[in-house]
């Protein structure tokens, strides 16, 4: 729970961030943005930044890997180096908690969703080693995923529907993908 | 292009009682020992895509799934090298980070009609990663400014048909 309790007092703090100077930076970089994709507006239609969302996402500090699917949005961020998995329903715009998940020893690596936010599947290290595990969260149970031949996983994919892990694997210095069924 | 069946359905793993279907997409190059990355797999599996070396570049390879055949990417060819590619539900949309000259930028391959789109950003920001929602609503980019990276996310809605399952699924709405 210590987890859920860290993302959740930094999306907290995403209000106060916005009213003061810390805010300024985030809120210039999304102009900038906002400004660059609008200037597209000659070459056609153009995507806009979600500026409440990204607003949101500046106050977890820094983010990386994201995977979106669903609702949902996977993403490997924290303070201070310390990282961890969060998973974020856009519609709520919150992060919803994913106890048993996330260890203060283990440094993930990537991470995927499914479009129901049910499995995660994440490449972390642990005590030296690379592992892949997969996370039900209506179970709140997490299962390692061996890899065999045996190999070192590193980024993968997860089927919307959450039938198949698509996963890069080194093994004997060449990178390959294996496509392991998720039951 | 063949594919491997390893171990389907028999390997029991740790301490669990699942078990995991496996099989190599196989190699991606007829010499065997091609290194393949960085996979995404399209929202009901019938299109992979993974970044393979050619020309000298990295280059993302499109295939359906089971066959393997590769389909076409001609409007990518010269925007080498490739990065980060992301698969829309039916494998409509292909998003990925290509080069234009010293820029990086994001694109959006609409397969249906054959368009590009260019996602452009300002100058000081490094492009390092995105994920398209299988949807094609959204796009999260990972992004890198003065050393630190974050996450943001566009609406695509102005600029994509959404790419929708045959069959609605569950958004988790009864999980907290």
């Amino acid at each position: 729970m210590r987890s859920l309790h860290r993302a959740a007092a930094g999306w907290g703090r995403s209000g106060e961030a916005a009213r003061g100077d810390a805010g300024l930076r985030p809120r210039g970089l999304l102009l900038a943005t906002t400004a660059a994709l609008t200037l597209g507006g000659c070459m056609g239609p153009m995507p806009q930044p979600l500026l409440g969302l990204n607003s949101r996402l500046e106050a977890i500090g820094s983010s990386r890997a994201p995977a979106l699917a669903g609702r949902w949005l996977a993403l490997i961020g924290g303070r201070d180096g310390r990282e961890q998995v969060q998973l974020i329903d856009l519609e709520r715009q919150l992060p919803v908690p994913l106890p048993g998940l996330n260890r203060p020893d283990a440094q993930p690596l990537a991470v995927a969703v499914d479009a129901a936010g049910e499995k995660l599947a994440v490449v972390r290290q642990l005590e030296g080693r690379t592992e892949l595990v997969l996370y039900r969260r209506s179970l709140m149970a997490l299962e390692p995923i061996a890899m065999q031949p045996p190999g070192v996983p590193r980024r993968l994919s997860l089927r919307a529907d959450g039938r198949e892990l698509a996963v890069e694997v080194s093994r004997g210095g060449v990178w390959q993908v294996d496509l392991i069924a998720v039951p | 292009m063949a594919l491997l069946l390893l171990l389907g359905g028999q390997g029991l793993v740790g301490c669990g009682s699942w078990s995991w279907g496996r099989r190599s997409a196989g190699p991606a190059g007829l010499m065997g020992q091609t290194n393949r990355e960085d996979p995404a797999i399209s929202g009901n599996g019938r299109v992979l895509t993974s970044l393979v070396e050619r020309g000298g570049g990295s280059t993302v390879l499109l295939q359906e799934q089971p066959s393997g055949r590769e389909l076409p990417l001609p409007q990518l060819r010269r925007l080498q090298p490739h990065r980060s590619p992301s698969l829309s539900w039916n494998g409509r949309y292909l998003a990925l980070i290509v080069q234009q000259g010293s820029r990086h930028l994001a694109v959006i391959q609409d397969r249906a009609t054959g368009q590009l789109h260019r996602l452009p950003l300002p100058g000081d920001q490094e492009l390092e990663r995105l994920s398209l929602a299988p949807d094609g609503r959204r796009l999260a980019l990972e992004v890198v400014r003065q050393g630190r990276s974050r996450v943001e996310l566009l609406d695509l809605a102005p600029l994509l048909e959404p790419d929708l399952p045959a069959t609605p699924v569950s958004g988790g709405g009864g999980l907290p």
